[in-house]
């Protein structure tokens, strides 16, 4: 069991009908870990993919008046790196870990729906495709990761450019939103005794917090892309100029999914850093109920802010006073959580490993990422600010400083836990020292081509305008990125067969998944453990250093600390079958459902081309496919 | 990874920083957005003061917090165990409030900024329509009859309040150093306001658009002339007049159109109604009063564009020995007369004032720039290129190879024409001779 | 070990935290999504409301530049019906999975003609299904009337936001006529037994979902003008 998750087998074996090994066990896989490392091979996939665009539009850029790429192209690069790296990079790469640590940090066996979790999985990699593949065709989306109506409607946008990435966001809707109602779920209903929401580690707090906000911000989307579906395909007014519509509309629906999707985006690498920071300084994360509460204000804060990304649209004064104070109260927990992460510190022990230097990474960075908010927060200096390159620095501070650098910092922490093999050290120092110099290189400047008046999404810049320094050093910290990038890759490839063997707890951790082998058998807990803090391996390992302080208050559960965490060693590598532990069948149903998701897409760009029998044939086999395939999806027994 | 090292990259780090700013103090920055050019953006800059000042002391602290934190608690062999602390109230309570305050210190003169620059505009101010356009700016100055593309002419010293709306997809209206953008809204009308500073006579200032807008959206530029209210009477006195039009040819012989001279020039120009209220012009007649334009050897070097002519698939091929033998007067019946319409279908989408009005009864049909007096405008195209005749050849030539996605369609004979409608259309297309003399021609409209 | 959870293998399957079934909470969590989904399609319908540039509207008559005179569109009576209908439709609802539940009761001595009704899951599933099937009739009436009055969702803002915003609510109720029909069909294979309470719980739990949509969606685009 241990080999296979340790080495994640591409590469085509005797595929073994449900067997643990080769490509087709990983197509019918429904056991969580597995799905997480698929979710983590595919972003990572599509996080160098999008680093790719960003790299050719940085070349671009070096110099003014430069043309390696058209402007279409262009446009099309820097739409695709935008939709890449929000849906198809950071929001899998936090996915991956919902799927491999919830159920671990809460004690559980696997999530609720594990077909379904499968399900999530496919639907986001055939659609991730379905969004990507036409960049080679130069026929990839062009309307911005926005999409702004009316240039979006067919009036302007005559292409099947559009409909790529109205469709693709529709298909990884579906895929986030399967997810998400599964995750509230699993951590709703899943928790080991003992395991109190007050005693979740900060990681599955932030997931949770995040399944809300997708649960909620989702529809929005899913209708303003609706509308704009039918205005493209049946002629309905809902973004037409000639009969009247508002093209606020649209920005209205965008950015009420728009701003939660930040926090989306941005509170998993807060939890993530949450498990880091205390692990590395060996303290308790400060201020735990602090903690939480200020994610759940940022999460439902978060829907009273969309506004801001619309103060030069003329609302009024009374709308931008609104949006201006909602934004800034958003900036206190925001600062709260800062302040938190560094007390945790005060007075640890602070061990510099890769992931602790990505974690103090993130808190420095987002930082200023922060800062950069607050001053756009107010209307009269964002008409200086907003569609410039100030803008674009501040949200890859926050983005790139903030979830990319929490996400690596994960990614360093948790590869023992997943693969049983630690990434290596010394590599990973200098992919921090790189990737950190780089991006600072990278954006910092943009704060000033921005501000001495650099407009956003500019295919070329002209010469003189004061801008060349600043664009030319943002390219050359891309190039650093890139190389920082790329000792990584080595590093994750290299490690996952030749790194360090991990122990369980490979670092010293306090919390359930560290107690369980790396990588954790399929079953995960042959015992559900029992918990009775929010440290229970602390509390167990060194009862010297904890003696006298309890990690959480004592309640009614009277155990001793023997049961606080179940004993592996006396599984000895047992299957789940020796255990008696019922597992969940392996199956195809869930992959071949997303499929069927995807062709009844397809079959709308035949009726773009002008096709309609096609187009119906198309639709209608993926309709048939799907609902045969639920059908046998829900009459064939799970375990 | 040794001790030392974090601490050299940190504190090389911190030298770059240091050395971005310094480079930033030694350098022109024709389109900062830190000026007192106009009482909006003081209003701003003001608040961009405070609000950097303020973030420049979070960020210090904080960072330095971070640095000292990790330093001085970095792992030491041997030391005891951390104490395990879970919180302090007071602490978590202090750097909530904290925040709050310095937001609260942002706030206030926040709202008040945005109540008073959104006020209405003061009595008495030049009122100037901006009108999107995929992708090039229609400028109208409702008070003086003039309407002009790309280059706006403000006077000091007056309000100019901007009615801002579009024809097609949103875009967004700024000149950095004047003040903040306002986006152009289909379907709605924004206003934005402000004054520039009398100090500001005889200064051109960069502007650009800032919504996406499609494939040119970089190619979407503009000037603002600031000048004294004289001499912008002046000009707008002369924008209105109707264009200075050159003699037609005497004879169909000189020109290279196959004879088919079913309406005469002269007979056209008094038999027909012009568009707009004041009597056309004589024809052949140069405007009475020559209206002031900013002088050319004004401009700064940031605000003549530097757009090259684009090179491989793309490369327009002109000529440039036949634009010395441009004929105004034959470009002028080329434009001009009906029967050329199919070559050189101008005034479909362009309104010459005085000039055969074409298909367009009035500004609002127009879908391309009002080019009565194209000549007297520094830039063009949105303010990517140049006025001058190689340019403008090209142009003409092949403008979507000039500038992507370009609406206007290819004239060049013998350019590949993209849009099958258009190459119905245009049986044939303009040979360089005759867009020679419609450059010409067009570099007479003063 | 500790505690009888962490042995029994086939008792900690099914361990849960709350108690309740995972598809339970998983219901309201898509029940909450849903409320963002109808959410947006009536305040985009709110928003247009009064925007459209040609008639034919709700509730105002309207004459097109060529003299047609179009009466205001809704007609609220008959509206009313097919609200009655569906409203209706949730008590069977009701009444269908306390049958359901419970069917292991000890029957009374004398078994009354009543018992047998309010009893008989089969009649209250296949009336909910009913109701909802003459709703949707309705519906379709009402469509192909408002085509022949010449609004369509292509005619204006009002036309495409309404015919929207309708047309989604219609397919929840379509999605939920299916899903009653399948848990009818199942009691007839079958028998619905209390172990089966659980799924059509969380059938009802959507079909009164979709039903208080639509009172939200009668009283802010029929009724209030």
């Amino acid at each position: 069991m241990a080999t296979t998750a340790a080495a994640p087998a591409f590469a085509p074996g005797k595929a073994a009908e449900y067997g643990t090994s080769g490509v087709w066990s990983w197509i019918t896989t429904v056991d969580h870990k597995r799905i997480g490392a698929l979710y983590l091979y595919t972003a990572l996939f599509f996080f160098l993919f999008g680093g790719i665009e960003a790299g050719i539009i940085r070349w671009q850029l070096a110099l003014p008046n430069q043309h390696v790429v058209s402007a279409e192209m262009y446009n099309q690069l820097f739409t695709m790196h935008g939709t890449t790296m929000i849906f198809l990079a950071v929001m899998p790469l936090s996915a991956a870990f919902f799927n491999f640590l919830i159920p671990l940090q809460i004690g559980a066996r696997d999530v609720a729906f594990p077909r379904l979790n499968a399900f999530s999985y496919w639907v986001y990699v055939l659609g991730g495709l379905f969004m990507t593949i036409p960049i080679f065709f130069n026929a990839a989306p062009n309307g911005g990761w926005f999409g702004y109506a009316p240039l979006t409607t067919m009036q302007f946008s005559g292409g099947l450019n559009i409909d790529f990435w109205v469709m693709g966001l529709q298909i990884l809707g579906i895929s986030s939103l399967a997810a998400a109602f599964n995750f509230i779920t699993t951590i709703i209903n899943m928790r080991a005794p003992g395991m109190t929401l007050m005693r979740m580690p900060m990681f599955t707090w932030m997931a949770f917090v995040v399944q809300f906000l997708l649960v909620l911000a989702f529809p929005v989307i899913t209708i303003a892309l609706v509308f704009l579906l039918f205005d493209r395909f049946f002629g309905t007014n809902f973004y037409a100029i000639a009969a009247g519509a508002d093209p606020l509309l649209w920005q209205h629906l965008f950015w009420v999914f728009g701003h939660p999707e930040v926090y989306i985006l941005i509170l998993p690498a807060f939890g993530l850093v949450s498990e880091i920071l205390p692990t590395y300084s060996r303290k308790p994360l400060f201020g735990y109920n602090v903690m939480v509460y200020s994610g759940i204000m940022i999460g439902f804060l978060g829907f009273g802010v969309w506004a801001h990304h619309m103060f030069s649209v003329g609302m009024g004064a009374m709308a931008d006073t609104i949006f201006a104070l909602t934004t800034m109260l958003i900036g206190i927990p925001t600062g709260v959580k800062i302040f938190n992460w560094i007390a945790t510190m005060w007075g640890g022990q602070i061990r510099f490993t890769t992931a602790m230097k990505f974690g103090i990474g993130l808190v420095g960075l987002f930082t200023i990422g922060g800062i950069s908010g607050v001053m756009h927060s107010s209307p009269p200096a964002d008409l200086q600010q907003t569609d410039t390159y100030f803008i674009v620095a501040h949200f890859h501070y926050v983005l790139f400083g903030g979830s990319i650098m929490g996400i690596f910092g994960g990614i360093y922490h948790y590869f023992p836990k997943i693969t049983g093999r630690y990434l290596d050290e010394k590599l990973g120092s200098w992919h921090f020292w790189i990737n950190f110099i780089g991006m600072n290189l990278t954006f910092f400047p943009m704060h000033y081509s921005g501000m001495l008046g650099m407009p956003r999404r500019v295919y070329t810049y002209d010469s003189g305008q004061g801008w060349e320094t600043f664009n030319l050093m943002s390219s050359i910290g891309t190039v650093l990125i890139v190389i920082g990038t790329a000792i990584f890759v080595v590093n994750f490839l290299r490690s996952r067969k030749h790194g360090a063997i991990a122990p369980n707890d490979a670092w010293g951790a306090g919390t359930l998944e560290w107690s369980i082998p790396s990588p954790p058998p399929d079953y995960n807990f042959a015992e559900i453990p029992v918990v009775t803090s929010r440290y229970p391996l602390w509390d167990l390992k060194s009862p010297d250093k904890t003696a006298g302080i309890a990690h959480s208050a004592p309640d009614s559960l009277t155990i001793t600390d023997a049961h606080a965490v179940p004993m592996h060693e006396e599984t000895g590598g047992k299957t789940a079958a020796q255990l008696g532990i019922p597992m969940p069948f392996p199956t195809v149903k869930p992959a071949i459902a997303a499929l069927a998701i995807i062709v009844m897409f397809s079959g709308l760009l035949f009726m773009h081309v002008g096709k309609f029998s096609v187009a119906m044939a198309v639709t209608l086999s993926g309709a048939v496919l799907f609902v045969g395939t639920l059908y046998a999806w829900l009459t064939s027994p799970l375990e | 990874m040794s001790q030392k090292r974090p601490r050299q990259l940190a504190s090389g780090v911190c030298i770059a920083m240091v050395a971005l700013v310094l480079v930033a103090c030694g350098q022109q920055y024709p389109n900062t957005t830190f000026t007192n050019n106009t009482d909006f953006n003081s209003d701003i800059y003001a608040l961009w003061n405070r609000l950097l000042l303020l973030g420049t002391i979070v960020f210090v602290f904080v960072e330095a917090l971070l640095l000292f934190t990790v330093f001085k608690f970095r792992r030491r062999e041997g030391a005891p165990a951390p104490r395990q602390t879970h919180g302090n109230a007071s602490l978590e309570i202090a750097w909530t409030i904290i925040p709050a305050l310095i937001l609260a210190m942002i706030a206030v003169p926040t709202v008040k900024t945005i109540w008073k620059t959104q006020a209405p505009a003061p009595a008495g101010a030049i009122v100037v329509q901006v009108i999107g356009h995929q992708w090039w700016w229609e400028f109208r100055y409702p008070q003086y009859g003039v309407v002009t593309a790309n280059e706006l002419y403000l006077p000091v010293g007056r309000t100019a309040s901007f009615e801002l709306t579009t024809r097609d997809v949103l875009h967004s209206f700024w000149a950095p150093q004047l003040g903040g953008k306002r986006d152009l809204i289909t379907n709605h009308t924004n206003l934005l306001w402000y004054t520039p500073r009398d100090s500001l006579a005889g200064s051109v200032f960069n502007g650009f658009c800032t919504e996406y807008c499609g494939s040119s959206h970089a190619n979407m530029r503009l000037r603002v002339y600031t000048v004294t209210p004289a001499q912008f009477e002046s000009w707008a006195a002369h924008q209105a007049n109707p264009a200075a039009l050159s003699p037609a040819p005497a004879a169909a012989v000189n020109a290279p159109v196959p004879a088919k001279p079913a309406v005469n020039t002269a007979s056209l120009a008094g038999g027909l109604t012009p568009p707009a209220p004041p009597p056309p012009a004589p024809v052949g007649a140069v405007a009475a009063t020559e209206g002031y334009v900013f002088p050319r050897d004004k401009l700064n070097a940031w605000n003549v564009p530097m757009t090259p002519f684009p090179t491989g698939s793309n490369e327009v091929k002109f000529d440039d020995s036949l634009l010395a033998q441009g004929d105004a007067a034959r470009g002028h019946e080329l434009v001009g007369n009906m029967a050329n319409m199919s070559k050189a279908p101008c005034l479909t989408c362009h309104i010459i004032k005085g000039e055969y009005p074409g298909v367009l009864k009035n500004d609002d049909m127009a879908k391309a720039p009002n080019l009565t007096h194209f000549a007297t405008r520094h830039t063009f195209a949105g303010g990517v290129y140049n006025t001058d005749a190689r340019t403008l050849a090209r142009w003409v030539k092949n403008a979507p190879h000039m500038k992507p996605g370009s609406l206007m369609p290819t004239l060049g004979l013998g350019e590949y024409n993209p849009d099958p409608l258009v190459r119905k259309i245009m049986a044939t297309g303009l040979d360089d001779r005759q867009i020679a003399d419609i450059v010409a021609y067009l570099m007479s409209l003063k | 070990m500790a505690t009888a959870v962490a042995h029994e293998p086939h008792e900690h399957a099914h361990y849960t935290t709350t108690g309740l079934d995972h598809r339970k909470i998983a219901i309201w969590a898509f029940i909450g999504s849903e409320c963002m989904l109808f959410a947006s399609l009536i305040s985009t319908y709110l928003i247009y409301k009064g925007r459209s540039i040609v008639g034919p509207f709700p509730h105002e008559a309207w004459t097109s530049p060529d003299g047609h005179v179009f009466k205001p569109i809704l007609n609220i009576p008959v509206t009313s019906q097919s609200t009655f209908v569906l409203l209706m439709s949730s008590l069977a609802m009701v009444l269908a999975l306390a049958a359901v539940e419970n069917r292991n009761k000890p029957k009374p001595a004398r078994i009354t003609l009543g018992y047998r009704i309010l009893s008989s899951s089969r009649l209250w599933l296949g009336m909910t299904a009913l109701m909802g099937a003459t709703f949707l009739g309705y519906q379709a009436f009402e469509f192909t009337s408002f085509v022949h009055e010449g609004l369509t969702i292509r005619t204006n803002l009002f036309g495409s936001s309404f015919f929207t915003l309708t047309g989604f609510h219609g397919a929840h109720v379509t999605v939920g006529v299916l899903w009653l029909l399948t848990l009818l069909a199942i009691d007839f294979k079958r028998g619905l037994t209390p172990k089966d309470a659980l799924i059509v719980d969380i059938c009802a739990l959507y079909w009164h979902f979709v039903d208080v949509v639509w009172i939200a969606i009668f009283t802010l685009v029929y009724l209030i003008k």
